[in-house]
């Protein structure tokens, strides 16, 4: 389903994607994790090309994605992109914010697109904040309302960006198991994160990076459990610790 | 003395009234062909295109560095030596439209650069095109910040409107310029001339205040 063959990515002199070969079958749940600057972010923000890539050849369904050809709106209406900080449009309430897509996108009429936004919405526990402005909203319920928006368009791929690295510690497990739900519905994910609890329950596969390139990769369990390398070995001792 | 001049005044006003609409006629125009002009320029501003980027910038920066009197003069004097004749209004309404919209370029670009980018990339991501993600997304939001100094802006276009006067047209400042020499008392007549062009900028100016007030919250 996505693939990445070769791809190399530059910031400038820094080599942020080093030789990346990776691919995921459809209704994987890939969890990528690995210490700040390891390019984990940079490699799912290529799946959707909110990122360019210098060489190799990313492929989503067939699709080049690095190609200047491609039709990147068509693209992106099928792959869901939940961000760190949310992102949620401030002037529109959250219905509006769930509905933008798919009634400018996908050309669905407004009232259908308000049935698929309030269906969402169910989904993610929030339906009584259809008419609320994100700015009255908690964190964990922006990132709710983020979630039911990248489900908005029914898409086949759902990626996550550190979906719960801006909320408090105690909104974090709601977010989680909204993503949990997600995973019983056979969707495709890439989850950049740095919950192992949730990598534990879900993952198919674990993916850790360092320094732009593909370090090591197993089950969680083998991951945790006995990580291959030392580098690997060093992060979750690390992150295990606090 | 005073009193015969002020009573000449008086029998005149319907003059200074006259050059009062020609004012607020070449603002009206003005102000409405800047603003889409300038708001058109201030996107190229903000767009990718480096091309486009810099053109518009070059433009910006030419008009932002020569005086506006010496614009409407290369527009009414010298570009029929090009060609292109031009009678005073017109050509009042052109170099407007020229100067005005360089300056609300600026701001608009402004109010666009000051939208995180993570707005335009969660649009992108959902599948909105750039056009939709500035539509739907960018500008909306860019309005609040762009309004306040906008309407600021409109205050200076309208007194610049005054500059229209050295080429002719029959502008409120005009008016004064032609009434003080039969009328020589300059404080009075060009009291009166300011008195009517802060009739017409006061909405404004208060307008602004109170665009500026509410952005604050």
């Amino acid at each position: 389903m996505i693939e990445f063959k070769n791809v190399n990515k530059w910031y400038g002199k820094l080599h942020v994607l080093n030789d990346i070969n990776l691919a995921i079958p459809k209704g994987e749940v890939l969890v990528i994790c690995g210490p700040s600057g390891s390019g984990k972010s940079t490699l799912i923000r290529c799946i959707n090309r909110l990122e360019p890539i210098q060489k190799g050849e990313i492929i989503v369904n067939n699709v080049p994605v690095h190609d200047k050809t491609t039709n990147l709106t068509k693209l992106r209406a099928d792959i869901g992109f939940v961000f760190q900080q949310f992102h949620l449009y401030p002037h529109m309430t959250v219905l509006e914010n769930i509905m933008l897509a798919p009634v400018n996108v996908k050309k669905i009429a407004k009232a259908e697109a308000k049935k698929i936004a309030m269906e969402k919405l169910e989904q993610v526990g929030l339906t009584e904040k259809y008419g609320v402005h994100p700015a009255q909203l908690s964190g964990c319920q922006q990132q709710r309302v983020a979630i039911a928006r990248g489900l908005a368009m029914s898409p086949e791929i759902m990626l996550f960006d550190e979906p719960t690295s801006a909320l408090d510690p105690e909104m974090i497990g709601e977010v989680l198991d909204v993503m949990v739900n997600l995973v019983s519905e056979g969707m495709t994910m890439c989850v950049v994160t740095h919950e192992m609890g949730f990598a534990r329950k879900v993952a198919n596969r674990v993916l850790f990076m360092d320094e732009g390139a593909i370090v090591e990769t197993g089950t969680p369990n083998e991951f945790f459990d006995n990580p291959k390398t030392d580098r690997a070995a060093s992060f979750i001792s690390m992150i295990l610790t606090h | 003395m005073m009193a015969f001049y002020f009573s000449q005044l008086v029998d005149i006003f319907p003059f200074f009234l006259k050059g009062l609409w020609m004012t607020s006629k070449i603002a009206f125009i003005s102000l409405v062909t800047c603003t889409l002009i300038g708001l058109i320029l201030g996107i190229f501003r903000s767009s990718n295109n480096i091309i486009l980027k810099r053109l518009v910038g070059v433009y910006v920066a030419f008009v932002r560095g020569t005086p506006f009197v010496v614009q409407i003069f290369i527009i009414f004097f010298i570009f029929p030596e090009w060609g292109i004749q031009l009678e005073a209004f017109s050509a009042a309404l052109l170099a407007m439209a020229i100067m005005g919209s360089a300056f609300i370029c600026e701001i608009i670009a402004g109010g666009i650069a000051a939208i995180p980018k993570g707005q335009w990339e969660a649009a992108a991501s959902s599948g909105l095109t750039p056009f939709q993600q500035l539509r739907l997304v960018v500008i909306p939001q860019a309005m609040k910040i762009i309004l306040p100094p906008l309407v600021g802006q409109y205050v200076l276009l309208i007194k610049d409107t005054s500059v229209v006067s050295v080429i002719g047209v029959m502008d409120l400042t005009r008016v004064g310029w032609v009434t003080v020499v039969r009328i020589p008392e300059g404080l009075m007549v060009f009291s009166l001339v300011g008195a009517l062009y802060f009739m017409i900028s006061y909405p404004l100016i208060l307008l602004s205040n109170y665009l500026e007030q509410k952005m604050a919250d």
